[in-house]
C-alpha cells in the first residue's frame, strides 16, 4: 500500500526549497552518529573482549582447532603467531588505524580478512532483514487497512488478538512453531539451512509476523484517525473520487506514521535476526557475532558489532530522508526516536 | 468502500502467491540425480590441514599416506606400502604410482615430503609429537628418519592433520587457500564455514562412486538437525541428541545407522590438588556416579555406561576381565568418612574446616555434557560434596591444566584420532601430565608399559603391557570413566549402503548408492 | 526487546469515573483481568519456591514423568519437578527484569533531569551518548556486556539496564525541558520554592503516568530478553531454572514430554500478555 503513496504527485503543495537543506542536515547529523558510533563501539569492544575471563590465545586455538583438539602447545603457538603478548594499548591503536584506512584486519581464527566474510555476513542478514520487512509491510498495511474501514468490526478485534499475540511471543518460540508446522508436519519447506530459494521463507516469516502485526496496528490507527480528519471530509465533500481521497489524502499521511515507524522496528528486527540466524542456521551477522564472541576473535567481533551499529543508523538515515520527501512541511526537530 | 476491499484482497492475493511461490521449490518429488545431501553439526572454519580437523578426509577430498578401515587395522592410502628398517630408525612409504591430484598432477614423493614437513612444524598435531629427524622424498617414497624408534609412526600418518594436499592448494604465504585433494571426490563449491558442494572426481583409480553429487551443510543446533532429518531436507544427518533419535526411531520411516566409538566421555581431576590429589577421594566421587541411570537416562543407552575407561569398540585396550566401576553410595560415604571428611552444619562435607567444594569444568559443543555434568553435580550433592559447575569454552580445561587451577573437568576423548591408541594414551598419560589425561599423576608403571609398547620391542608382550595399563588406570582413576559413545546418524530412504566409521575419519560417502 | 514499541501507546490514562473504588475506577476490563493474571504469577513466584523449595532435586529413574497429582507438571529429563523449577524460573524472571528496569529507570530519569536542568557541556555530553547508544542494538549491549561473566545475574542485570536506560533519559530530557521552560516553573523560580519543589510538583507528576508505562513495557522486554540470552546460550547458567532455558532445554523433548515446554511458554507468555493488557486501552477512534 505505501508503494501507491509514492506514485501520484500531490500538485497542490507549493514547492519546497528546503529539501536540499534537510537531506544535508540530516546527513550531517547521521554522520556524527555514525562516527560516536564507530569509536564507542570500538573501543568498548576492545575494552570488554580484553577483560573476558579466559586466556584468549586458549579461547582462539579452540575456534581454530576445533573444541576438543585445543591444547597448551597449539594456544603457545597461537600466542606467538598473533602477537598477542603486546601492551593492549598498543593492539587497539592497530586496530583503529587500520580502520580509519578501511583495513579491518584479518580474522584470529579463521586467518581470513574480515571485510571479506563480513561482506557475505552481512548480505545474508540484508537478505534476510529486507524479506521480512517487504513481507511485514505487505501483510501489516493490508490487514490494517481492512481493518480501518470497519473499526470494531471482526477483522479490527482480530489484528487487536494477533497484535497481543504476535508480541507475547518471542521470536525463538514462533520460530519453533514455524518449523514444527511447515517442516516437520506439513514438510513444505526446509527447516534449516542456507543457499536454497525457499531456505528464506521460514525465517522470514518468523521475523516478519511479530513485524506485520505491530505494522497493522499502526496503519490502522493512522488510517481510521486520518479517515476522520477535517481535511478528508472536506476533500470528500468537495467532490473527489473516492480513490484519488484514498492515494492523495490517506495514503499519503499514513505513509508518514508509518515510515516514521518503520524505523523504530528496525532495531527490533536486527535483534530479532540474531536470535532466528542462530535457530535457522543462517549465515548473517549475528550468527558471525555470536561465533566470534565464543572464540575470542576480536576483530570478527568489532567488526559485527561495528555492522550492526552501522547498519541501524544508515536505516534511520534512509527513514529521516524518506520521511522528508513524503512529508516536505519543515519542522524543527526530526520526527525521528 | 466496493473498491477498497477489491484492491486490498488483490494485494493479499499478491503476498499469498509469493509466499507459495516460495514454498513450492521444497515440493519436488526427490529425483536421483539430485546431490546427496549431508547434514552435520561441522563448521570448517580454515581449510588448513591442522585446523580443519578433518574435516575434508571426513568428506574424502583429501588422502593420508596411510588409510585405516572401520576395524582401526590400517590400510594403504597414498602409500601402497611402508616398511621399517630393523633399528626401527627409518621408514620408507612408497606411494601409490598412479595418484593424482584432482588438478590433474601428479602425486610426487617430494610434494609429499613438503607436506609432511609443513605439518610437522604444526603445534598441537600428533606429528610434532613425534621423535623425527627427517623427511625426504626417495624416489617415489616418502623416507622418514627418526631419532628414536616409534613404532606406531603409521598409525601417525593417518591421522588428518597429515592430509597431502597438491602445491596449487597454497597461497603465496604457505597458507592453504583451497583443498586440492586426491580422493574420490573434489569440492566443486565452498561457502564457508557451513556448506561444502562435491563432485566425483573423474580420474580417481579405484570404482567410480555410484554418488557422484554431495553437498554438505552446516547446521549448529542439534534440533535443527533432527528436524531437517524429519522433514526429508537430508539425506544423512549426523548428530543426533538422543531424544530425536528415539523419536525417529519409533516414527520408523528413516533408517538409523549406529556404531560404538572409541571415545569416553570422563571426569578428570586434579591429582595435585589438595582434595583430589587422595586416590580415595576419587575412588569415592567414582562410586558415587550413578552410570547406568545417566546412561539410560541422559543418553537414552543403557549399554553405554561405562564400566573402565576404554570402551569395547577398543578390543585391544577394553580389558573384559577388569572388575567394573560401581555405583555404590554407602561405600563412597565410608571412603570419604574414612578420608577424615564429615559432614557440616550445612550438610557439606568438611575436614579440618576445609569444605569439599569443587568446581567442574565443562563445554556445551558436544550437547550431553552439560547435562551430564548437572547429573553429577546432583549426585555428589547427595554425599555432601558442593560442585560448581562452569559451561564455558573447552580452552578453559587445557588453559586450568597449564595454570594448574582446574579441579574438575568433564569433556569427551576419542582415543582414536590416530588409528593406533598408544599414540593419544602416550600423550593423555605423560609423567607431566597431558591437556585431555592426567594432571599432577603420575605412575612409574604405567610409564613404562607406554613406553615399551611405543618402542616395539617385544611385539609378544603388547597384550601384557596393554592390560597393565588399564588395569593401573582403574585402579588410580587419574581420570574417571562416565560413559561411552554410540556414534548415530539418520538415513534417508533413497540412500543405501551408510556404515559408519568408529574412528570418525571418513564417511565413506563413496561407498554409498542410490536405492534402486 | 525494545521499549520503543511502547512509544506510540504512549497517552495519558483514561478519565476517572466516580462511582466506583479508585483502583478498579477507569480501568478496563482488559486491564483488570491483565492485573489478575499478574497477580495470580506473582502469587506463584513468591509462593512456589516456598512449596518446592529444591529444584535442583534429580531423580534420574524417573526422567520425563508425565503429571501426576504428586506432579501436577510432571518431571524433566533430568528427573527434576517441573513446577519447581518453573516456580523458580518466574521468580528469577520477574525479580530480574524489576531490578533491570529499576536501574535503567533510575538512571535513565536522573540523567534527563540532570541534562534538563543543567544544560551545557552535561546536556551536549548526555545527549551524545544517548544517540551512540540508540543506534546499538539492545541484544548487543546485552550480549557483549554479558560476556564478561559468563552469564552471572548481575553483569546480565547490567547489560539489560544499559540497553535500556536511552529511552528514559530521552523521554525524561524532552520533557523536562518543556516543562522547566513553562510558567509554571518560571513562577516557582520566582518564589524561591527551590530545586525539591519543582521535581516534586511540576516534573514528577508529568512524567509519572509516562513512565509508570514505559516501565511496564520494559519488565516486557526485560524478560523477553532474558528468556532470548538463554536460548542463545549466553544467559544464565544450568541449572539455574530461567524461562528460555527451560524452553530450549525441553525443546528436544517437546514431542515425548510436551508439559515440559509447554508449561514455561505458558508463563511467559502469560507474563507478556498480563503486561501488554495492563496498558491496553479498548476504546479506540
Amino acid at each position: 500500500m505505501t508503494i501507491s503513496t509514492a506514485e501520484p504527485r500531490t500538485s497542490s503543495r507549493p514547492a519546497v526549497p528546503s529539501a536540499v537543506a534537510t537531506t544535508a542536515r540530516v546527513l550531517g547529523r547521521r554522520a556524527l552518529q555514525a562516527a560516536g558510533v564507530v569509536l564507542v563501539v570500538s573501543t568498548a569492544c576492545f575494552a570488554i573482549v580484553q577483560n573476558l575471563p579466559g586466556d584468549i590465545a586458549f579461547r582462539i586455538a579452540a575456534g581454530r582447532y576445533g573444541y576438543d583438539q585445543v591444547t597448551a602447545a597449539s594456544a603457545d603457538s597461537v600466542r606467538a603467531e598473533l602477537g598477542l603478548d603486546q601492551p593492549v594499548w598498543l593492539q587497539l591503536m592497530d586496530w583503529l588505524a587500520g580502520l580509519v584506512s578501511f583495513d579491518l584486519g584479518n580474522s584470529l581464527v579463521t586467518g581470513a580478512s574480515v571485510a571479506g566474510e563480513l561482506g557475505l555476513h552481512l548480505a545474508s542478514s540484508l537478505q534476510l532483514a529486507a524479506a521480512a520487512l517487504v513481507l511485514a509491510l505487505i501483510v501489516g498495511t493490508t490487514v490494517g487497512a481492512l481493518a480501518a474501514a470497519r473499526p470494531g468490526g471482526l477483522l479490527d478485534r482480530l489484528t487487536t488478538v494477533w497484535v497481543s499475540a504476535a508480541r507475547a511471543l518471542p521470536p525463538f518460540l514462533l520460530g519453533l512453531l514455524l518449523i514444527l508446522l511447515f517442516s516437520v508436519h506439513l514438510g513444505v519447506l526446509p527447516a534449516a539451512g542456507h543457499g536454497e530459494a525457499n531456505n528464506i521463507v521460514l525465517p522470514a516469516a518468523t521475523l516478519a509476523v511479530g513485524l506485520s502485526g505491530l505494522f497493522a496496528r499502526v496503519t490502522r490507527d493512522a488510517m481510521a484517525q486520518i479517515r476522520q480528519s477535517d481535511y478528508v471530509r472536506f476533500a470528500a465533500t468537495k467532490g473527489l473520487g473516492n480513490w484519488l481521497v484514498f492515494l492523495r489524502h490517506i495514503c499519503r499521511n499514513t505513509g508518514v506514521t508509518l515510515i516514521a515507524y518503520v524505523g523504530v522496528q528496525v532495531l527490533v528486527l536486527i535483534e530479532g535476526v540474531v536470535v532466528v540466524e542462530s535457530l535457522f542456521a543462517w549465515p548473517g551477522l549475528g550468527h558471525a557475532l555470536v561465533h566470534a564472541i565464543f572464540w575470542r576473535d576480536i576483530p570478527m567481533i568489532q567488526a559485527a558489532a561495528l555492522a550492526l551499529a552501522l547498519m541501524v543508523v544508515a536505516m534511520n538515515t534512509l527513514v529521516d530522508l524518506a520521511t522528508a520527501a513524503v512529508d516536505p512541511r519543515p519542522r524543527h526537530k526530526e520526527a525521528v526516536l | 468502500m466496493g473498491w477498497q476491499k477489491m484492491r486490498v484482497a488483490g494485494a493479499s492475493a499478491v503476498a499469498l502467491l509469493m509466499i507459495a511461490g516460495c514454498a513450492a521449490g521444497g515440493n519436488d518429488a526427490p529425483a536421483v540425480t539430485q546431490p546427496l545431501r549431508v547434514v552435520g553439526q561441522f563448521e570448517f572454519h580454515s581449510l588448513d590441514p591442522s585446523t580443519a580437523g578433518g574435516f575434508f578426509t571426513r568428506l574424502q577430498v583429501a588422502e593420508t599416506l596411510v588409510d585405516a578401515d572401520v576395524q582401526g587395522v590400517l590400510q594403504p592410502g597414498l602409500a601402497e606400502s611402508w616398511s621399517a628398517s630393523a633399528d626401527g630408525l627409518s621408514w620408507t612409504f612408497a606411494l601409490r604410482p598412479d595418484a593424482l591430484f584432482h588438478d590433474g598432477t601428479a602425486v610426487t614423493a617430494e610434494v609429499a615430503a613438503a607436506a609432511l614437513t609443513t605439518a610437522q612444524g604444526k603445534a598441537g598435531t600428533p606429528l610434532a609429537t613425534v621423535p623425527l629427524k627427517a623427511i625426504s622424498a626417495e624416489g617415489n617414497a616418502v623416507r622418514v628418519e627418526l631419532a628414536e624408534p616409534f613404532a606406531p609412526l603409521p598409525a601417525v600418518l593417518a591421522h588428518t592433520s597429515t592430509q597431502i594436499l597438491a602445491p596449487s592448494s597454497y597461497g603465496p604465504d604457505q597458507a592453504v587457500t583451497k583443498v586440492v585433494g586426491s580422493g574420490p571426490y573434489q569440492v566443486s563449491h565452498i561457502e564457508p564455514p557451513a556448506k561444502v558442494e562435491l563432485a566425483a572426481f573423474e580420474q580417481w583409480h579405484g570404482e567410480k562412486p555410484d554418488i557422484s553429487e554431495v553437498t554438505y551443510q552446516a547446521v549448529g543446533r542439534a534440533e535443527s538437525r533432527a528436524l531437517m532429518a524429519e522433514s526429508g531436507q537430508a539425506d544423512v544427518t549426523f548428530g543426533m541428541d538422543p531424544s530425536s533419535l528415539q523419536k525417529i526411531r519409533q516414527a520408523g520411516k528413516l533408517d538409523i545407522a549406529a556404531v560404538t566409538l572409541p571415545r569416553s566421555i570422563l571426569l578428570k581431576a586434579n591429582s595435585g590438588h589438595e582434595i583430589l590429589g587422595d586416590v580415595q577421594v576419587r575412588r569415592a566421587l567414582s562410586l558415587a556416579l550413578d552410570r547406568e541411570s545417566m546412561a539410560t537416562a541422559l543418553l537414552r543407552d543403557p549399554e553405554m555406561a561405562a564400566t573402565q575407561l576404554f570402551p569395547p569398540s577398543l578390543p585391544d585396550w577394553h580389558q573384559a576381565s577388569a572388575k567394573p566401576l560401581e555405583h555404590d553410595p554407602a561405600a563412597a560415604r565410608k571412603l570419604l568418612a574414612d578420608a577424615g571428611w564429615a559432614p557440616g552444619s550445612d550438610g557439606i562435607l568438611e575436614r579440618d574446616g576445609r569444605k569439599f567444594t569443587v568446581t567442574l569444568r565443562t563445554f556445551p559443543d558436544r550437547p550431553e555434557l552439560p547435562i551430564l555434568a548437572t547429573a553429577i553435580q546432583a549426585k555428589l550433592k547427595e554425599l555432601g560434596i558442593a560442585v560448581d559447575v562452569k559451561v564455558g569454552n573447552s580452552s578453559e580445561i587445557p588453559a586450568g591444566h597449564k595454570d594448574g587451577s582446574l579441579e574438575l573437568a568433564l569433556y569427551s576423548r576419542n582415543y582414536a584420532l590416530v588409528p593406533d591408541a598408544l599414540v593419544t594414551l602416550t600423550d593423555d598419560f605423560a609423567p607431566e601430565g597431558g591437556d585431555y589425561g592426567s594432571m599432577g599423576w603420575n605412575d612409574p608403571a604405567l610409564t613404562s608399559a607406554l613406553h615399551d609398547l611405543a618402542s616395539g620391542n617385544d611385539a609378544g608382550k603388547a597384550a601384557e603391557s596393554r592390560g597393565k595399563v588399564t588395569d593401573i588406570l582403574q585402579a588410580q582413576l587419574p581420570v574417571i570413566p562416565v560413559a561411552w559413545y554410540r556414534q548415530s546418524a539418520v538415513v534417508s530412504p533413497r540412500v543405501d549402503g551408510v556404515t559408519l566409521d568408529p574412528l570418525e575419519r571418513s564417511w565413506r560417502l563413496s561407498d554409498l548408492a542410490w536405492k534402486k | 526487546m525494545t521499549n520503543a514499541v511502547a512509544m506510540h501507546e504512549l497517552s495519558p490514562a483514561p478519565a476517572q469515573s466516580a462511582n466506583r473504588p479508585h483502583w478498579v475506577a477507569g480501568r478496563t476490563k482488559t486491564q483488570l483481568i491483565s492485573a489478575a493474571l499478574l497477580a495470580a504469577l506473582a502469587v506463584f513466584a513468591i509462593a512456589g519456591p516456598l512449596a518446592w523449595p529444591d529444584h535442583a532435586l534429580q531423580d534420574l529413574s524417573r526422567f520425563l514423568e508425565a503429571p501426576s497429582a504428586a506432579e501436577p507438571l510432571g518431571r524433566d529429563h533430568l528427573g527434576r519437578s517441573v513446577i519447581a523449577r518453573l516456580a523458580h524460573a518466574t521468580q528469577l524472571s520477574l525479580v530480574m527484569a524489576v531490578l533491570c528496569v529499576s536501574a535503567a529507570l533510575l538512571f535513565g530519569t536522573l540523567a534527563g533531569i540532570a541534562a534538563a536542568w543543567r544544560g551545557g557541556w552535561v546536556d551536549s555530553v548526555l545527549h551524545g551518548l544517548s544517540e551512540v547508544f540508540i543506534a546499538l542494538p539492545a541484544l548487543l549491549v546485552v550480549l557483549v556486556v554479558s560476556a564478561i561473566a559468563n552469564g552471572d545475574l548481575w553483569t546480565l542485570c547490567l547489560g539489560l539496564a544499559l540497553a535500556q536506560w536511552v529511552e528514559y533519559f530521552r523521554m525524561v530530557r524532552a520533557r523536562s525541558g518543556l516543562l522547566l521552560a513553562g510558567p509554571a516553573v518560571e513562577a516557582a523560580g520566582l518564589l524561591r520554592l527551590g530545586p525539591a519543589h519543582i521535581m516534586r510538583r511540576h516534573l514528577f507528576p508529568e512524567l509519572r503516568p509516562l513512565l509508570s508505562t514505559m516501565a511496564t513495557f520494559g519488565v516486557g522486554s526485560s524478560i523477553l530478553a532474558l528468556s532470548t540470552l538463554g536460548f542463545v546460550g549466553i544467559g544464565v547458567r544450568p541449572p539455574t531454572p530461567e524461562l528460555g532455558l527451560m524452553i530450549t532445554e525441553a525443546f528436544p523433548y517437546y514431542h515425548e514430554a510436551p508439559w515440559m515446554a509447554l508449561a514455561p511458554v505458558l508463563v511467559l507468555t502469560t507474563i507478556l500478555i498480563g503486561l501488554l493488557g495492563l496498558r491496553s486501552k479498548e476504546s479506540r477512534a
